[in-house]
């Protein structure tokens, strides 16, 4: 029996090793550099007609571009699996897929720990207006010359939009720092999962919120899920995290509900137009900022490669996935 | 019968309607000088004679001095209780005032949650090095060229604490929300309630086996530069330091090296040996997180450490006991 074939988009980091001990069962190929025309013109050429399985490295939407219909539509017919290294992934159209008989997996699970970390970070950073003090000791300034006090986290508060594995880990932490956690969802969880969160609806999350975290995924529904109505909905001071994905917001309207003091401080780890931010932010000194660095460690990213890797072994040994996208789980159920 | 003198130094920024409602209970003055010598001179001139108790800032050395033993010596005999704002009391000479009889009060507890607070997100920025990449986001060069190492995550590391009071619990209790294992040291092993399930080591062992060290002890003669050369020769290979208690307890300038030579990775740091000057090896490595002795700087925890300090000078007003001594007076009578 022919073996079935894989290919790498992009590169691989920490498990070179294990990728390449799958050429025992799998013919391996690799793109790790090129451009969108000349991928698509390879797919169209017949390059890959055996292709059963891609595996789609975070940073291969630089190589590729984004697996939009376009592109998904010149996929080889043998293609069945798209394994893809990222728990977000806008980047590929679900729908195209599932039409083309294409299961995707993403990497959730893997990122949770990391991305409520740096959500942490990001959430005492705003509340203790990290970001004057940063740039008064590296002006040999000390505390500057208008020193401010921050707030403690203690008895704030704390709004989890999606209440996925990310934002239960978010609130794992912020309840040891003596928060008040509550969340909204497109399902209210178990109780067992709440673990002692309150469900509220989405304009109660917004108006009664002392700090607003971001936790849920973009998709066409979700896209400036708050924007200026959201905002005057929202208590004055309130502050903003976000490690999920920048167009959730509209940031420019963020700005302006920055400038007016209706948002006191926002922490956050992604932007509308990455690497772009807008200038409000940068020139505001009550944000905290960094550059999408939510599963920026070695750990992390080592495991997440290997889950991509452990998905497409599943696929190509027993035909299924091992975390498939939810919307293509649910589609499946209603057959 | 005269009515007690209450000596203000520093200023009250918060807490401003229970300072005022001592004023039923005692005459509330401050001091006309403004620098050290005329502090001294005011001293010796017996303007400040009748004085019971001080009310005195972190801050209020700026003016004063540190209350050291020349300090202490020129109080005249009315003082009995010294308040001082601050967890920590470096600034007081505890034995100078022992000997002379002055009962010394810190702010204790008050200060635990933002202290572990700005603890952990110094543990979280070094670890996660974080440092570079903020910067150059806002040198407009997103992630920077070349892009920053990765870091590491705080899941499974080991925390060494050094120093396991109040700060160094509260402290614990954030860490294992991230899944960190908390070990520690501290002058006299913790009952098992208070340690909360922590594994109680030797100074050698904290130093050997921890993957991040957190310093949270007092500052005193004893534990001046308690972390040393030696101490970071006998450190893992890419630890993760963190100091938010008194810079002195570390060699700044061994730090330094240990930075340099890469044994330690990273650091994040709230004070400093000879503060406001930090040590330039430290503002260059762009891998450290530093911020300006900031521990307690919130709305929340300046009042109650007011409210705190002042319930301690209206104690003794009212009672004639301060509500906590610090712990060397513990036996005083």
């Amino acid at each position: 029996m022919t073996q079935k074939s894989a290919l790498l988009i992009g590169g691989i980091a920490h498990i070179r090793k294990e990728w390449e001990e799958c050429s025992s069962f799998l013919k391996l190929s690799e793109y790790p550099d090129g451009s969108r025309e000349d991928f698509m013109s390879r797919c169209k050429n017949g390059e890959y007609s055996d292709l059963f399985a891609i595996y789609r490295s975070n940073e291969s939407t630089k190589v590729t571009g984004p697996f939009n219909k376009e592109l998904i539509d010149v996929l080889p017919s043998s293609l069945k699996f798209i394994c893809h290294n990222g728990a977000g992934y806008d980047n590929i159209d679900i729908d195209a897929c599932t039409r083309r008989g294409i299961q995707v997996a993403s990497t959730p699970v893997a990122v949770n720990d990391a991305t409520a970390d740096v959500a942490m970070f990001l959430m005492l950073g705003a509340l203790r207006r990290i970001t004057p003090s940063f740039q008064a000791v590296h002006q040999g300034k000390w505390k500057g010359s208008d020193p401010r006090l921050g707030h403690d986290p203690k008895n704030k508060v704390l709004g989890i939009l999606g209440m996925g594995g990310i934002g239960s880990a978010v609130a794992t932490r912020a309840k040891a720092f003596g928060m008040k956690v509550q969340y909204h969802n497109r399902s209210r969880l178990s109780e067992n999962e709440e673990q002692g969160a309150k469900y509220v609806g989405f304009e109660e999350l917004l108006k009664t919120s002392d700090v607003l975290s971001l936790n849920l995924s973009l998709n066409a529904s979700t896209r400036h899920i708050i924007s200026k109505e959201q905002f005057d909905m929202m208590k004055d001071g309130i502050i903003i995290v976000n490690t999920a994905r920048g167009p959730l917001i509209d940031e420019a309207a963020l700005v302006d509900a920055l400038k007016s003091g209706k948002v006191w401080s926002a922490g956050l780890d992604v932007f509308e137009e990455e690497p772009k931010i807008h200038p409000g932010l940068l020139n505001n000194n009550n944000v905290v900022l960094l550059p999408h660095m939510g599963t920026s460690t070695w750990e992390t990213q080592r495991d997440m490669e290997l889950l991509v890797l452990n998905n497409l072994k599943e696929a190509v040994k027993n035909g299924k996935l091992i975390t498939q996208v939810p919307e293509q789980k649910k589609a499946k159920a209603n057959i | 019968m005269t009515i007690p003198k209450v000596l203000l130094l520093g200023e009250i920024e918060h807490a401003h309607e229970s300072w005022n409602s001592l004023s039923s209970f005692a005459e509330l003055i401050t001091p006309k000088s403004t620098t050290r010598a005329d502090f001294l001179e005011e001293l010796k001139s017996g303007q400040l004679d009748g004085v019971l108790v001080i009310y005195r800032t972190f801050a209020s050395a700026d003016q004063t001095g540190k209350f050291d033993a020349e300090v202490i010596k020129l109080l005249p005999e009315s003082i009995k209780f010294i308040c001082h704002n601050g967890a920590g009391y470096d600034q007081v000479d505890v034995h100078a005032c022992t000997d002379r009889g002055i009962k010394v009060s810190n702010t204790p507890t008050a200060v635990d949650d933002a202290t572990a607070d700005i603890n952990l997100f110094l543990i979280l920025g070094a670890l996660r090095g974080l440092n570079t990449s903020m910067v150059a986001l806002r040198q407009g060069n997103w992630r920077g060229n070349p892009p920053p190492p990765l870091g590491h995550d705080p899941e499974g590391k080991t925390l060494g604490i050094l120093g396991m009071g109040g700060i160094g619990r509260n402290l614990k209790k954030k860490a294992e929300a991230f899944s960190m294992k908390v070990i520690y040291h501290n002058r006299n092993q913790l009952s098992n309630e208070q340690a909360a399930g922590a594994e109680y080591v030797s100074f050698e062992e904290l130093l050997s086996r921890s993957d991040i060290i957190s310093l949270n002890l007092p500052l005193n003669q004893n534990t001046r530069h308690i972390i040393s050369t030696r101490e970071f020769g006998m450190m893992k290979k890419g630890v993760v330091i963190v100091n938010t208690a008194r810079g002195a307890v570390m060699d700044e300038d061994a730090l330094v090296k240990a930075l340099d030579s890469g044994h330690v990775a990273s650091c994040g740091l709230d004070v400093y040996e000879d503060e406001p000057k930090i040590h330039p090896g430290l503002v260059a490595n762009p891998q450290v997180m530093l911020v300006p002795h900031m521990g307690t700087w919130t709305i929340e925890t300046q009042t109650a450490m007011e409210e705190w300090n002042i319930s301690n000078v209206r104690s003794v007003l009212e009672t004639g006991a301060l509500r906590n001594v610090v712990p060397e007076q513990k036996d005083m009578k």
